[in-house]
């Protein structure tokens, strides 16, 4: 077991710190709408520029191939650069449908698609969620009906991110009828410009605009378009989620140990008072939470539940810190700002691309082999 | 490779090698008759006091990386915390050229118990038969002589591990301080013992949850049972990989070894009782009850967190602080 860089990892982090300090721009991400992309795309076209996009990707698809403990390096420095998060409108993109496209995309597919993505010339959304399909995905009913070489598409997906501004969207829909469950459903990439389609934005309790509803009304769709099996989307579905809970949360994770140590500064707490108290308690955490990314990413078997174990003591964890950051503002939590904005935000971590209900049943099905939930 | 967390095949070996010993002599359930004291020749013949120690010492060579895992072994088997006293108490014989006491205590011919400063005077826990003892108080380790002290009995927590209490003290002119490396490790492998704890406690707690049946179905199905399981799966994955980091880091001499260790020691003692806490619970009656082990991790994990030395983590640079931003 060992942590102790070489000279050429040493000479990795000093060209990303380097690199970091001389393109991080200053102006903060707008919070949403077109500008939200512009800015999103301009910082991915500058990372494309400098060498620094598609880090995890494989070579032989325009990545860099990096191994995890360069990727741990890249995104430590990142977040101690105060580089625009991760989780923006190319999120998708690069953790889930670039990945998807690189494990059960055609090569027509990927030849297309993947440099866009790359070099930050398009945006995706997920289009997974329904109001009948939560936590429940599987009970998905919004139908692609096959007709000649075309899936029509009739149907409404919820929660959907960037769905606003985004270019293209992977659609999980059920294309076989009368199929149930899991059975029947096909991952297929959406074009957002195609006739029939509807978004209208959802405000969150933040105040801001990410997530939207999107409405298809006989929308067709190339069979061309399919990846993975015609009927077998929800085994692309499940790759997409692999991917997603492996290392695309990396950057979010060890980004809590910079939020906390800007909290301390801020709250200044007075040496054995009960807020430090607290703030130690918030600061073992994430250095934990960070331990436990180093895990996940270093060690070898990968189990597959690591990442599930991290991803909810991360969220879990975000919220307690930013819970903490009201009580060290005082009344001015009661005005907007940057802690207060994120405090709003950090209610969806517990919720977003799984429930940590949901999470704590993977947890204790699949890691500690309890016996499941009785199920219809 | 130069970044790798897997754990190597000498520690598997070593932990193999440790389960079967502990087994043997430390099954968990030797401790339903009160007033238990552990013997030590059986973990000095396994040569745990001598495992981490330089060669040129008598010792094993290897690194506190393998004797921090194989300290949550011993947690998991509630090991008395002499096991700890004498690990560490041979390393300060060493520092102060005491080599006779270094290798008595790492033969186990030498035994030390672990005294716990208190008001009253420190408490010995399950001192019979040793010759020193590692007092543990706010301002550090002291391996003191036991010789012309005397003891009073103390009923220990519950009637649970035997106890006494240092009513004279010895002539404190013969006794060792702990460096501060020393004491350092002693942290590191108190808080390796309290992740034992941690996980003892949780794979009881799973055990129940599959057999014990309620409304004709394992409890362990019911969401309201499997969601503290999952909980106490987090304390122990968190609380292992800061183990890691901590022990790598305190092997290594790294910068970030007084902070890695210090976020330790905060999450040690709190994830220890929670999960003790949560798995009495999903024991229901009978974790509530002397005839179950489940108690057994709670008591001793009060018995750890008094053992160990919490440094203030507030105070310590922290490895990931941003970076200031030059201006636009």
């Amino acid at each position: 077991m060992r942590l102790d860089p070489g000279a050429a990892d040493l000479d990795f982090r000093q060209k990303a710190r380097t690199w970091l300090a001389g393109n991080v721009p200053h102006a903060p991400a707008p919070p949403d709408g077109q500008a939200s992309r512009a800015y999103a795309l301009d910082w991915l076209a500058k990372l494309h520029a400098g060498g620094w996009s598609g880090l995890a990707w494989p070579e032989a698809y325009g990545g860099k191939g990096l191994t995890p403990g360069r990727l741990l390096t890249w995104y430590e420095e990142y977040v101690r650069a105060r580089a625009p998060s991760t989780l923006d409108c190319t999120f998708v993109a690069l953790n889930h449908a670039g990945p998807t496209l690189i494990a059960c995309g055609t090569e027509d597919q990927k030849a297309f698609h993947l440099p866009r993505i790359l070099e930050g010339r398009s945006i995706w959304c997920q289009g997974f969620s329904e109001p009948g399909a939560g936590s429940d995905l599987a009970s998905l009913k919004t139908t692609g009906r096959v007709d000649g070489c075309d899936l029509v598409i009739n149907g409404q997906k919820i929660w959907s991110s960037f769905a606003d501004i985004a270019d293209y969207q992977e659609l999980l829909i059920r294309t076989e009828p009368g199929s149930k469950r899991h059975k029947g459903l096909s991952w297929v990439i959406c074009d957002m410009s195609l006739p029939g389609i509807t978004v209208r934005p959802i405000r969150n309790m933040a105040g801001v605009s990410h997530f939207a509803e999107v409405f298809y009304d006989d929308v067709r769709i190339p069979l061309t378009q399919v990846v993975g099996g015609l009927h077998d989307g929800w085994t692309t579905a499940m790759t997409t989620l692999g991917f997603e809970r492996r290392t695309a949360a990396m950057a979010l994770q060890l980004e809590l140990s910079v939020r906390i140590e800007d909290l301390i500064a801020r709250a200044a707490p007075a040496p054995g008072s009960a807020m430090a108290d607290r703030l130690a308690d918030l600061r073992a955490e994430a250095a934990a939470i960070r331990a436990m990314s180093y895990r996940t990413a270093l060690r070898e078997p990968a189990t597959p539940f690591d990442g599930s174990v991290v991803r909810l003591a991360f969220a879990e964890l975000a919220q307690r810190i930013h819970r903490a950051a009201m009580d060290v503002l005082g009344p001015d939590a009661l005005t907007d700002g940057q802690w207060v904005h994120e405090y709003l935000e950090s209610y969806s971590e517990t919720i977003a691309g799984g429930t940590a209900e949901i999470q704590r049943n993977i947890i204790a099905e699949r890691m500690l082999g309890l016996p499941r939930e009785p199920r219809a | 490779m130069s970044f790798d967390l897997t754990p190597t095949d000498d520690l598997r070996q070593i932990l193999d090698a440790a389960q079967t010993m502990l087994d043997t002599h430390y099954p968990v359930a030797r401790l339903r008759t009160d007033g238990q004291t552990d013997p030590m020749e059986p973990l000095a013949e396994f040569g745990t006091f001598l495992l981490a120690l330089p060669e040129d010492a008598g010792g094993a060579g290897f690194s506190v990386v393998e004797e921090a895992l194989l300290h949550v072994s011993f947690g998991r088997h509630l090991v008395s915390p002499s096991a700890l006293a004498m690990a560490i108490a041979a390393r300060i014989a060493l520092d102060a050229g005491r080599d006779d006491l270094a290798a008595g205590i790492g033969g186990g011919q030498i035994t030390v118990c672990t005294a716990i400063a208190a008001p009253d005077g420190p408490l010995l826990c399950e001192p019979a038969g040793t010759t020193y003892a590692l007092v543990v108080a706010d301002d550090g380790l002291t391996l003191r002589p036991l010789d012309g002290a005397t003891q009073a009995p103390v009923t220990s927590m519950g009637h649970g591990r035997s106890m006494t209490r240092l009513t004279a003290l010895p002539d404190p002119s013969t006794d060792l301080r702990a460096k501060v490396e020393t004491a350092r490790l002693h942290t590191l492998l108190c808080a390796a013992q309290l992740l034992g704890i941690a996980t003892g406690a949780r794979d009881l707690a799973v055990d129940y949850a599959m057999t014990r049946e309620q409304f004709g179905r394992p409890i362990g199905s019911f969401q309201a049972i499997k969601h503290h399981c999952a909980d106490m799966a987090i304390g122990v994955e968190m609380l292992s990989a800061q183990l890691d980091m901590a022990a790598i880091a305190a092997r290594d001499g790294a910068d970030d070894a007084a902070f890695q260790i210090a976020a330790l020691a905060c999450l040690a003692p709190r994830i220890a009782l929670e999960n003790a806490r949560t798995g009495i619970q999903i024991h229901g009656g009978i974790g509530f009850s002397a005839e179950a082990d489940a108690q057994l991790y709670l008591k001793q994990a009060h018995v750890l967190r008094h053992c160990l030395l919490a440094g203030d983590l507030l105070s310590l640079p922290a490895p990931m602080a941003p970076f200031e931003r030059q201006p636009a």
